[in-house]
């Protein structure tokens, strides 16, 4: 007791003490490991390349204009944020009603079911992809089922198409999807849907009206980071895509290794960065607003 | 009310605490991952068959003179960027990096390799003479070669024209990562040469319109003859004996504009800490029998001229005397100057 009595009249001071301990070690992991190499990225950036001279020290914005006036890199950003896009919205439609029932089955084996959706996160990307590569090829299961059931003549091209890339990525983020809207789903009194019904809404109204607004700040989360992962993806486009399907992923990849360009792989980095967060940013402020009461 | 025991350390605990884990750590048989002990050396290479090969063929030489090898394993992109990356470093972390010969060049232009004293490599003394680059020692070569399947090819070709053209559509395929070598047979087939590639490049952009197919990797494209999906393509030769051992139907001709010449070596950075390690292992791999093991393994020729590739072997992957003469190294100079506009005309014009 007197130990407690001796917590609780503990001064400000040595709270404040606490709290920066514990915050210590994690802020330090954040300055050390992401902002510093990411101020050192910005500079990168402004630096100039020079063919056989790697990397010439100057103060220009040369890399970001001529990303902002090529058309190929423009266009490589725009299949970025339309994929991403895609995926978003699929995962959040496919993962919905499946978050939903997780949250209110009163099944036994409700923590089993969990533990399929989390199952997929135990295997890598490129290993999933790899996967899906057997599935797509010419002469691979999907095609092999089709033509052995007389479905098709001639093998479907589905390997380095954007769709591929799409499935592959939809199945990788899909588990945080349906875990995000699951915890949140969970947390809504089912009596506020049950007095929806009650009070004669349809289903549908009942979804529109109760449920999804009450499941918002889930939609947001789920769904921004989505679009962080699929905005962000690397080995599926390049395993499932192929060398000509490019989005930014790669495309920073390969300009720092394959071109040796450092100065214009980090200025498509960070622009990469600024497009990600300014439209998860965008989305949530739109959004919050929309269905704020 | 029970009481704990609590740890209170007093001085004489931290020291001796202290003096346990330094005495620890003096003793430990594992030192971090350096290149600093004499009888040790970090080799930077490429993982898979030729990391296994030089194992079997190279090191085994190194044995009796107590130097342990440790690969530092990673694609050649990589390495070369951390090359850059570690130049101002006195103390680099790797002792010998393998290299095409061209990637040694641009990394000779970057001022990051160490010049050569052939003098301390007693081997070099057979080494053929185009192996000797005064930056680096060339290990193997192979030569750009045309490689189709007769059963799906009707009229075997005789030229880079020949294989590079829209006849082919979606029959013909080209590998994403060896677009140099493509870019320079497309310049060879179009009246350009080896110190200028640009005429090949309407010859690329008409195969692409006929359909032709692009894989990401060597290992890719080697599925996609197995399967059929595609029957012709140019590559290494020696990498045309690798499939055809593993039962891909490939005949290989070598083009009539010429033989692009493959050499890949090894260089040691400036600011390697075993130089002499280093050295040990450039001698070792010029060993007659380490040569003849990768000319057996892995279809490469030797760089030297002592080197007894049995004569059937020697059939498969060499060059006949006529084509040696068709051989063509490369103008390393204009590829360090221009890669990156030629991989960026490649990443946008003609897979874009």
């Amino acid at each position: 007791m007197a130990g407690r009595a001796a917590a609780v009249e503990r001064p400000v001071g040595s709270r404040r003490l606490t709290a920066a301990v514990l915050v210590a070690p994690a802020t330090a992991v954040v300055v050390v490991g992401i902002f510093l190499p990411i101020l050192l990225l910005f500079r990168f950036s402004l630096n100039r390349f020079v063919p056989g001279k790697f990397m010439v020290e100057a103060l220009t914005a040369a890399n970001y204009v001529k990303f902002a006036t090529d058309p190929f890199y423009v266009a490589v950003l725009a299949r970025t944020l339309r994929v991403a896009l895609v995926v978003t919205a699929t995962c959040l439609a496919l993962g919905f009603p499946v978050a939903y029932w997780l949250a209110r089955t009163a099944s036994r084996h409700k923590n089993l079911f969990l533990l399929l959706v989390v199952l997929p996160l135990f295997v890598g990307n490129a290993v999933r992809a790899a996967g899906w590569m057997v599935m797509f090829g010419s002469k691979g299961f999907l095609n092999s089922v089709l033509g052995g059931l007389g479905l098709i003549g001639t093998p479907l091209t589905l390997m380095y198409t954007e769709g591929a890339v799409i499935v592959g990525i939809v199945a990788i983020n899909l588990p945080f999807v349906v875990l995000t809207l699951q915890s949140v789903i969970e947390g809504i009194d089912r009596s506020l849907e049950e007095a929806a019904l009650g009070l004669g809404a349809g289903p549908f109204t009942t979804f529109r009206r109760a449920l999804l607004p009450l499941a918002m700040p889930g939609v947001l989360a789920g769904g921004t980071l989505c679009f962080i992962l699929a905005m962000n993806a690397y080995a599926t486009p390049v395993l499932l895509g192929g060398p000509r399907f490019q989005v930014m992923g790669p495309l920073v990849y390969r300009t720092f290794v394959g071109q040796n360009n450092w100065p214009f792989g980090a200025a498509i980095a960070f622009v990469l960065m600024t497009a990600t967060l300014a439209l998860s940013v965008a989305s949530n402020v739109v959004l919050q607003r929309r269905y704020r009461r | 009310m029970a009481t704990h025991e609590s740890f209170h350390p007093t001085r004489r605990h931290f020291l001796q605490g202290a003096g346990a884990v330094t005495a620890a750590l003096a003793l430990s048989p594992r030192r971090p991952a350096s290149a600093q002990a004499a009888s040790r050396i970090v080799l930077g290479t490429w993982g898979g068959d030729y990391s296994k090969l030089l194992t079997k063929n190279v090191e085994a030489h190194l044995a009796p003179r107590k130097i342990q090898v440790e690969h530092a394993i990673g694609g050649d992109p990589e390495r070369r960027a951390k090359l850059l990356a570690e130049a101002r470093l006195p103390r680099g972390t790797s002792d010998l990096q393998a290299l095409s010969a061209a990637n040694m060049f641009e990394m000779k232009e970057a001022g990051v390799l160490e010049t050569l004293d052939y003098g301390k490599i007693e081997n070099a003394r057979n080494l053929l003479p185009q192996m000797k680059y005064p930056y680096g020692v060339g290990h193997i070569y192979s030569g750009k070669v045309i490689l189709f399947n007769p059963k799906m090819i009707g009229h075997a070709p005789t030229s880079f024209a020949d294989t590079l053209d829209p006849k082919h559509g979606e029959k013909l395929g080209i590998i994403d990562i060896q677009y140099q070598f493509t870019m320079m047979a497309a310049a060879l087939a179009s009246g350009g040469s080896m110190s200028s590639f640009e005429p090949g490049k309407e010859r690329l952009l008409a195969v692409k319109k006929a359909g032709v197919r692009i894989y990401p990797t060597n290992e890719a494209l080697a599925q996609a003859l197995k399967n059929e999906e595609i029957g012709i393509c140019i590559m290494w030769k020696a990498r045309a004996v690798q499939w055809q051992n593993a039962g891909i139907t490939v005949e290989t001709v070598a083009a009539k504009e010429g033989v692009p010449l493959y050499v890949s070596g090894f260089a040691i950075p400036k600011n390697a800490q075993n130089k002499d390690g280093a050295y040990a292992y450039l001698n070792a791999m010029l060993e007659p029998s380490a040569q003849e093991g990768f000319a057996q393994d892995m279809g490469y020729n030797p760089t030297v001229k002592n080197a007894k590739v049995p004569e059937a072997t020697q059939k498969r992957i060499g060059f006949t005397a006529e084509e040696q003469q068709r051989l063509k190294d490369l103008d390393y100079a204009y590829i360090a100057k221009n890669d990156s506009a030629l991989k960026e005309w490649w990443d946008k014009v003609f897979k874009g």
